[in-house]
């Protein structure tokens, strides 16, 4: 899925957009439209181990992933960060990874800083108004 | 689909239980609340409890037919979100026990812990229930009837 320069290609499935970047050391990873399919796990996992992979090949110290624009994830997708979250605290001295939320949409504000407290020394929620 | 209003006090809809249908059903309630209620926080919880449960049920569902009423209980100032399909008997024996684990103790504890443990496994996340209970705030409540489950997610409204 990676090219030999680590450049990761966006990701549009159903209502899903997911739009990767690089900027210096760290990974910004935009989502927009929806989680909502019945397995978004069989494209979402995938895709994390690929920025999880990339992002330790690359020494990169910081992956943000912005959520501010989906308006919604079921609970499948919620299961597709965890596993992701499982994985990046199992790598010690690995990168961190920001969650970028939105306070005023009402299932980021309860789920994303949740997920945060799943490994709090290398996650963290950041709360943005807008 | 049909769609229904026929009081002011609930909305029923009765479908095949198409996975397609549940966006749709979900963007319905929260604009359908976000009006009645005039409270946005409140109308997208009731929307993720009601898609949670029809997820749910298009999952597990023995039958094709998925059905969704929400009352609204104005004297006890409270909605009720209720997702009723049949279901095969081990299917039922899931659902009691993930229901009593999961109002065992402090929400987001169970909810932290089910999700370490839905980690470790493959297959399905079975994080919608506790979802509903921790992240929305409401109660569940389960009735089994002739091999037909009703789940219920009920959501205490602000006094008007």
């Amino acid at each position: 899925m990676s090219n030999d320069r680590g450049f990761i290609p966006p990701l549009k499935v159903d209502t899903l957009t997911i739009l990767p970047l690089l900027d210096g050391d760290t990974l910004r990873v935009a989502m927009s439209g929806a989680v909502e399919m019945r397995d978004p796990g069989e494209v979402l996992n995938p895709y994390w181990t690929l920025i999880d992979d990339e992002a330790l090949r690359q020494n990169l110290k910081i992956v943000e992933l912005d959520v501010r624009d989906l308006n919604f994830m079921n609970s499948s997708g919620i299961l597709t960060l965890v596993r992701w979250i499982t994985r990046c605290k199992s790598h010690g001295s690995g990168y961190g990874l920001v969650l970028q939320y939105d306070r005023n949409v009402t299932w980021q504000r309860s789920s994303i800083p949740t997920l945060a407290k799943l490994a709090p020394n290398v996650v963290v929620s950041a709360e943005i108004d807008g | 689909m049909i769609t229904e209003r026929l009081s002011s006090d609930y909305v029923e809809m009765r479908f095949g239980p198409r996975w397609t249908y549940i966006s749709c059903v979900r963007r319905f309630v929260a604009s359908f609340f976000m009006i009645g209620l005039s409270d946005k926080e409140r109308a997208e919880q009731i929307s993720m409890a009601a898609s949670e449960l029809l997820e749910n049920a298009v999952k597990y569902a023995s039958e094709e037919e998925g059905y969704l009423k929400i009352s609204i209980a104005k004297a006890d100032n409270e909605v009720d979100v209720c997702v009723k399909n049949k279901a095969e008997p081990h299917h039922i024996n899931t659902l009691r026990r993930e229901l009593a684990l999961i109002q065992s103790g402090q929400p987001e504890a169970v909810y932290l812990k089910k999700m370490e443990e839905a980690a470790m496994t493959e297959g399905q996340s079975r994080l919608g229930l506790i979802r509903i209970l921790f992240e929305a705030g409401a109660r569940l409540r389960l009735e089994v009837n002739d091999g037909e489950v009703s789940i219920h997610a009920i959501f205490k409204l602000e006094a008007a």
